[in-house]
């Protein structure tokens, strides 16, 4: 009896048990809910962006005259109406700007630096370059100089007015010449020296080395201006008149009377001009022009030596090249 | 020769589009989870010095345990975006009543009448209503951070670590 109530316990023992495995543990824990409850509630997310920067470097050269002043701007993509970056400072060896990212162009060279010295005698310059996304550009050296002083004009024969090609046309600061050119065919000529010479004291404008004529002489200021033009008549005046002879040589003496010790009122330089209207057998009587202040010319008389002079051939104007002996 | 030009613009070309790219590093905790940019899987947190290119991307965050994060983010041009994602943890809680008769309802959707149940809770707030006879008999907020095991009676939610 004992040993049937002990099996009849055994096997319920043994069913509940099985029932156990067979449920897990969730009769003890309790059933679990089948899906994951969410309450959707923003996780944390932190961004952090970091953004390089752009370095700029551009060496400068100064050629002579150094501004005190100069006001840089910095333009991307082509737009030059609104700088990134305006800075004006003294005039440095090397300009640096810093730039944050991605304001440049990095396709194209549409980012340009506007160099702007502060002063009217410079001229601004423009650096086109193409932009990186960050890190350092290093443009190349860039020159600032004074504008360029320019001269230029037409040289031409003071008796017909007619174009003189090829005469010989140069700048000179004291005996120097700084430039030097030649009148093309319509007698035109241009010649430009660095800016540096804007305050030279002694800076002339020389015309007409190879012609018979006295070489054009005259002083050039550029202290107000940049750019001059000078209209350069050579030899004689329309109101000289035929025939006319030159000097052949420097210092011949323009006298007042033929004799020989009669009172020299001018001593002429090679290439002046003398109207003759009388001839004895060793000198001629003519007259010369002479400037008087205001451009004003006035005629005196007097008389020279047949051997200081020669006739004026308005056909050959220009000096051989051997030497100063002029074509007859 | 003609293969060798190929290369050269492929290499050109890559070289491109690796200098337009910004640097990515992704943290997350917990560490060493997957990390889903766009659908690919790109390796197991924290992922550094890896490039994305400017733009929109999609960021997928799964781990066990969890609650996953999606992310959408356009990312700028930039030299580098680092990126943190702080996962919240999901919680077993038990829940236990001793009345009868009640149905109870988590954050407007989740419905249970056991008088015992496990719930796997994300940690934060829950919002918990409980119904009667299809009527609201209690509303309260139940706060997850931990573990935990509530006792619910009406009108009073005891909660025990």
């Amino acid at each position: 009896m004992l040993k049937r109530t002990f099996n009849w316990f055994l096997h319920i023992g043994g069913i509940l048990t099985l029932i156990m495995f067979m449920s897990g543990c969730s009769l003890l824990k309790g059933p679990l809910y089948p899906d994951v409850i969410y309450n959707n509630r923003q996780p944390l997310i932190s961004v952090t962006y970091e953004y390089g920067e752009i370095e700029i470097k551009l060496p400068l050269n100064y050629i002579g005259v150094v501004p005190e002043i100069i006001s840089f701007e910095v333009y991307a993509h082509g737009d030059t109406a609104n700088p990134i970056i305006s800075i004006l400072q003294e005039a440095p060896r090397v300009f640096f700007v810093y730039l944050p990212q991605g304001v440049l162009d990095i396709h194209n060279k549409s980012n340009i630096i506007k160099i702007i010295p502060q002063d009217t005698n410079f001229r601004p310059v423009n650096v086109r370059f193409k932009g990186i996304r960050f890190g350092r550009i290093v443009l190349p050296p860039k020159s600032i100089q004074m504008g360029q002083l320019i001269v230029n004009g037409k040289v031409f024969l003071n008796k017909d007015e007619t174009p003189l090609g090829g005469v010989d046309v140069s700048i000179q600061n004291f005996d120097n010449v700084i430039k030097e050119t030649t009148t093309n065919d319509s007698g035109f000529y241009q010649l430009s020296v660095p800016g540096e010479y804007k305050y030279a004291q002694h800076l002339r404008l020389v015309a007409g080395n190879n012609m018979i004529f006295k070489p054009f002489k005259q002083k050039l200021d550029f202290s107000q201006t940049l750019k001059m033009r000078y209209n350069i008549g050579m030899g004689p005046n329309k109101a000289m008149e035929d025939p006319i002879y030159l000097t052949n040589r420097e210092s011949v003496h323009f006298r007042e009377q033929p004799d020989i010790g009669s009172e020299t009122l001018f001593l002429l330089g090679a290439g002046e001009s003398i109207s003759v209207t009388r001839v004895t057998p060793g000198e001629y009587y003519g007259s010369i022009e002479i400037e008087v202040g205001s451009k004003k010319m006035v005629q005196l008389d007097g008389w020279v030596n047949r051997t200081d002079v020669f006739l004026l051939d308005l056909n050959n104007v220009f000096k051989k090249e051997s030497g100063n002996v002029s074509e007859l | 020769m003609f293969r060798n030009y190929k290369w050269f613009l492929g290499s050109l070309l890559l070289l491109v589009n690796l200098s337009a790219q910004v640097k990515l590093s992704v943290k997350t905790i917990p560490k060493k989870v997957n990390i889903m940019l766009d659908g690919i899987n790109i390796g197991k947190s924290p992922i550094i010095n890896d490039r994305i290119n400017p733009g929109v991307h999609k960021f997928e965050i799964i781990k066990s345990g969890f609650a996953p994060i999606t992310y959408d983010i356009l990312v700028n041009p930039s030299q580098a975006v680092h990126l943190d994602f702080f996962m919240n943890p999901i919680y077993q809680v038990k829940f236990k009543t001793q009345e009868k008769g009640l149905v109870f309802e988590l954050n407007g959707e989740h419905l249970w009448d056991d008088p015992f149940i496990r719930l796997n809770l994300e940690a934060g707030d829950h919002f918990l209503r409980v119904f009667k006879l299809n009527e609201i008999i209690d509303e309260q907020t139940i706060h997850v951070d931990e573990p935990k095991k509530f006792n619910y009676y009406l009108k009073k939610l005891i909660s025990e670590k």
